[in-house]
């Protein structure tokens, strides 16, 4: 009779070579940190395209004069290729006040991360505004 | 003789795959940790930041508004708004943001304007803050300075050019926080008996920018008196007001 404990043992390595790949391959699909440091990049793009605009009292002046239009022309050219966003301009009790959709791209579907920023006007009526700008990037 | 058992090292595989998953799920939440610890203070700075130039405009705003005739407590009462806003912010906790306006002569309220007769006119704001941010995680406390400044310097000279009529010559400098800067819009007066003209096109007027902060401006008028008083009106490009007087001299 011969003896079977060889066959046993290359099953056995076969299997565990499988066990082995299959993991490689599931850990590759893995929502990976890099994807994290996007974001995180994400987040830090948006907050410092805002303080941009908004260092010489820019931004509150074209909220003031509801100058939409010029705020997502700012935005197309402060953020990168790339990054999808749309922007929400609040006043003081929360209320949105932006009559027109202010983005470049329809972000439903998206995988978003959402900044929040506080906005003081630097005209001789100082007001006050909160925005929310949401961002993708681009599929 | 009985057959050796394999089933030892099915075992000893199972092991190691199970502490390899082990293992690599424990860098995995290390590494997103890490990540999100660096986020977090990103973020943080930041957030601190956008208050410290909010605080910055609402004091340039109010010192606009009051140089134009505003009353003076505007200035606290928009810091007392702004910091109401922010105490509404729970983004990153709770946000408290104190402010002092500066009392020490010659300010008042947070506020000196001194538009002098010797060449040397003044708008400026002052306040102290210390902001303060904390949660579980959190504890930020910042103090800041914020004094927002515009100042005029002019010399003026003239010399007669025939009967009354006479030449003048007026030369300013305007500085924002101690630094030129460009005016928004300026306006010359001169004094003719107890009232003031203002230069214009009637009167020859010119002015030329420099592109520096100074500018040179010229005009010719009918001024009975050897006293040729002058008044530069300039408000800069943040729309604050400030104006100076001065005494022309004759050459």
């Amino acid at each position: 009779m011969f003896n079977q404990k060889g066959q046993i043992r290359i099953i056995e390595a076969f299997l565990a070579i499988g066990v082995i790949f299959s993991a490689l391959l599931i850990s590759a699909t893995f929502p990976s940190s890099p994807s994290l440091a996007k974001q995180k990049s994400l987040v830090d793009i948006g907050t410092q395209a805002l303080i941009n605009l908004d260092t010489n009292g820019t931004l509150g002046n074209l909220i003031t004069q509801e100058n939409w239009t010029a705020i997502k022309q700012s935005l197309d050219i402060l953020l990168p290729i790339g990054v999808s966003f749309n922007l929400t301009v609040f006043d003081e009790n929360l209320s949105p006040i932006n009559s027109q959709v202010i983005q470049n791209t329809n972000l439903l579907g998206h995988e978003i991360v959402s900044v929040h920023y506080v906005c003081a006007g630097q005209n001789r009526n100082v007001q006050f505004f909160i925005l929310r700008l949401q961002l993708s990037w681009a599929r | 003789m009985r057959q050796k058992r394999n089933s030892g090292q099915i075992l000893l595989i199972a092991a190691f795959i199970m502490a390899s998953l082990l293992l690599s799920t424990q860098l995995y939440i290390l590494e997103v940790g890490r990540i999100t610890s660096e986020t977090e203070s990103d973020s943080l700075n930041n957030f601190v930041s956008a208050i410290k130039q909010g605080s910055r405009h609402v004091v340039i705003g109010s010192l606009a508004n009051i140089s134009n005739g505003g009353q003076s407590s505007t200035l606290g009462s928009n810091l007392q708004r702004w910091s109401s806003v922010l105490s509404k912010q729970y983004q990153f906790g709770k946000s408290v943001l104190n402010y002092t306006l500066r009392e020490t002569a010659p300010y008042s309220s947070g506020i000196w304007m001194y538009w002098g007769s010797n060449g040397y006119g003044v708008s400026s704001a002052y306040a102290i803050f210390t902001y303060k941010l904390s949660d579980r995680e959190v504890d930020i406390n910042q103090s800041y300075v914020m004094n927002i400044t515009t100042a005029v310097l002019i010399e003026s000279s003239y010399q007669a050019a025939s009967g009354d009529v006479k030449q003048v010559n007026i030369t300013f400098n305007l500085l924002i926080e101690g630094e030129p800067a460009l005016a928004e819009q300026i306006t010359i007066y001169y004094k003719v008996l107890d009232g003031w003209q203002i230069a214009n096109a009637t009167n020859n007027y010119t002015i030329l920018d420099y592109g520096n902060g100074t500018y040179f401006a010229s005009f010719l008028a009918n001024i009975p008196s050897p006293n040729v008083e002058v008044s530069a009106h300039v408000a800069d490009q943040r729309e604050i007001y400030v104006q100076a007087n001065a005494t022309s001299t004759q050459i």
